[in-house]
């Protein structure tokens, strides 16, 4: 079982329940370190300090802070005074409805479980559980982690309490100037047969079906290189161009889309394998010299499609 | 609006949308930089080898990964790239799901959309289908080097693009010990407790939260540099709640009175 990050009680009213956080995301990253290159030893970080030019422990590091060109040193024990009782508890303030929140504000997502085996903290946290999984709304509270204050959404996911840290609204970024300028509404043809593809694609939502392809790639990688293998340094691909008929390209995908659906899947040679290792580039060339049509507008995707026929 | 930071092209089949990021976050906490407590000089990280015990200059680093307990396999810049595939500058739009049905666990970093240049038009129509089917559009997305999974979907007037996390990276509910009491709450605590979130209920309002705590990690810095101590006000530590019955009621009590004089002011 996971480490415990913060050790405290979530109060609502004058209920209180002593819980323990801990991370709902988990690093499964490959890591690297930093090697000294002539010998292959790792290298070890050291912290000095630049006036004495000598090592220095850890525990006689302090926060500094530029207050107008003046620094202001500032300790652990300085920080936790600012909020003593937040640094321990979680206060409930008020009760949204999840859907409220906007995932914009989402942070960093956590679970809550129960400390010790006291049959009240048990039913006080049962409690929280069970009505909070019967109302569809989330606490809104916020506590103190390490140095700063978080704002925090608890609700209940497969009957155990998850709070997740939201940002504050000044860290959301203004977004007045993001979209397109002026309010032309896009052409009613073009929007249904859009809605119409959307719905071509539609899928149920199952996060096991996607793998993080970059991370197997990385462990490939660094599987090569140890056996003494060359690594190939892929190329930068290029982006189709955008269509010149928004009808024309939105009516052509859908009757791709859907003629897609409903049959069995293609079975994948090995050729059709060696296709998706080209790049667009690559696979733009062998397109070129195949006549496909319209293969200017085409993704790396699609290419490899026409190419397979 | 600042600068953007990746322009590209969303691709849902032959319909190409050329797009910008630009970041939708920024942090506001108070940041500190580490110093020696005794002198206040700067703290300097300096990198040594762990075999000859010398300062290593930075042009001697190299990267390894750790394949086994000590042994190491080093790889350069180009080489670990590479693991990022062909750096695409395409979102090929995979699959469409329902906006809803994502549990807020999988959404990572937000980045705003806008429409890249000749992008108006397609913009508009991707925008108006994603809002009128509720859903939002999957594909992969490859920044500095790294290939994401990207969820892209409508926000009031423009799109937003979330990095989705894998299901790997997420930890389940049950991967937790959670002991569960002998006797479950009965259907009057479960009923008090029900009215005391209604009691407690209101909109999500985000400009209503305000950070208080940096405005106080603020007041207390100007404080130290007049050169005041900083002392903690004792507190009490919270206790369990033995009898959940009374603090269902009392909490209710306090509630109820406390709604009701917000009316009797207004």
């Amino acid at each position: 079982m996971a480490r415990a990050l913060w050790t405290g009680s979530i109060s609502f009213g004058l209920v209180n329940v002593p819980v323990q956080l801990f991370s709902a995301v988990r690093d499964v990253d490959l890591h690297f370190r930093q090697l000294h290159e002539p010998d292959g030893a790792p290298i070890d970080v050291r912290r000095f300090c630049a006036e004495e030019d000598a090592e220095i422990p850890y525990e006689e590091i302090a926060h500094g802070y530029d207050l107008d060109g003046e620094q202001v040193i500032v300790t652990d024990e300085d920080l936790e005074a600012v909020a003593p009782r937040r640094t321990r508890t979680i206060d409930i303030d008020a009760f949204v409805d999840l859907a409220d929140v906007d995932p914009i504000y989402f942070d960093h997502p956590y679970l809550l479980g129960p400390v010790g085996e006291s049959e009240g903290t048990l039913r006080a946290y049962q409690l929280l559980v069970d009505v909070l999984g019967r109302t569809d709304r989330a606490a809104l509270g916020r506590f103190v982690m390490r140095t700063r204050e978080y704002l925090v959404l608890v609700r209940v996911r497969d009957g155990v309490l998850t709070l997740t840290t939201l940002l504050f609204h000044d860290e959301v970024r203004d977004r007045k100037n993001v979209g397109p300028s002026g309010s032309k509404k896009p052409k009613k043809a073009e929007v249904d047969e859009a809605v119409s593809l959307v719905e071509a694609l539609a899928v149920d939502w199952d996060p096991g079906e996607y793998r993080d392809r970059y991370r197997e790639r990385l462990r490939d990688v660094v599987k090569r290189k140890k056996q003494g293998k060359r690594i190939k340094i892929p190329k930068e691909s290029s982006a189709p161009a955008p269509a010149v008929d928004l009808m024309a390209a939105l009516q052509k995908s859908l009757a791709e889309a859907t003629k897609g659906r409903g049959g069995a899947p293609a079975a994948r040679s090995d050729a059709a394998d060696d296709l998706e290792d080209l790049s667009r580039d690559e696979l733009y060339e062998r397109a070129q010299a195949a006549g496909v049509e319209g293969r200017s507008s085409m993704t790396k995707r699609q290419l490899v499609k026409a190419l397979r026929g | 609006m600042p600068r953007s930071i990746w322009n590209g092209t969303i691709a849902v089949g032959l319909v190409a949308v050329p797009i910008k990021l630009y970041s939708a976050t920024e942090s506001k906490t108070v940041s500190f930089h580490e110093v020696h407590a005794k002198d206040g000089a700067r703290v300097e990280h300096r990198r040594f080898c762990s075999k000859d015990d010398d300062e290593v200059p930075y042009e001697e680093v190299v990267k390894g990964f750790e394949v086994a307990p000590g042994e190491f396999v080093v790889l350069d810049k180009d080489e670990i790239a590479a693991a990022a595939g062909e750096r695409s500058k395409v979102i090929d739009v995979e699959a469409c799901v329902c906006v809803d049905d994502v549990d807020p666990v999988f959404f990572d970093k937000t980045y705003y959309v806008g429409p890249g240049d000749e992008g108006e038009a397609p913009y508009r129509v991707l925008h108006a289908a994603l809002d009128k089917t509720g859903r939002a559009a999957l594909g992969r997305f490859t920044f500095h080097n790294r290939e994401y999974l990207a969820a892209i979907r409508p926000l009031g007037g423009i799109l937003v693009l979330h990095t989705v996390r894998f299901a790997d990276e997420v930890v389940a509910p049950d991967d937790i010990e959670v002991r569960r009491p002998s006797t479950r709450p009965g259907d009057r605590e479960v009923e008090m407790a029900a009215r005391l979130v209604e009691s407690m209920h209101e909109d999500f309002e985000p400009s209503a939260y305000e950070d208080q705590h940096r405005e106080a990690v603020l007041a207390m810095i100007a404080r130290k540099a007049k050169g005041e101590t900083i002392e903690a006000p004792e507190e009490a530590p919270a206790e369990d709640t033995p009898d959940l019955m009374a603090a269902l009621q009392a909490s209710l009590d306090a509630h109820g009175g406390r709604r009701r004089r917000k009316k009797a002011r207004s």
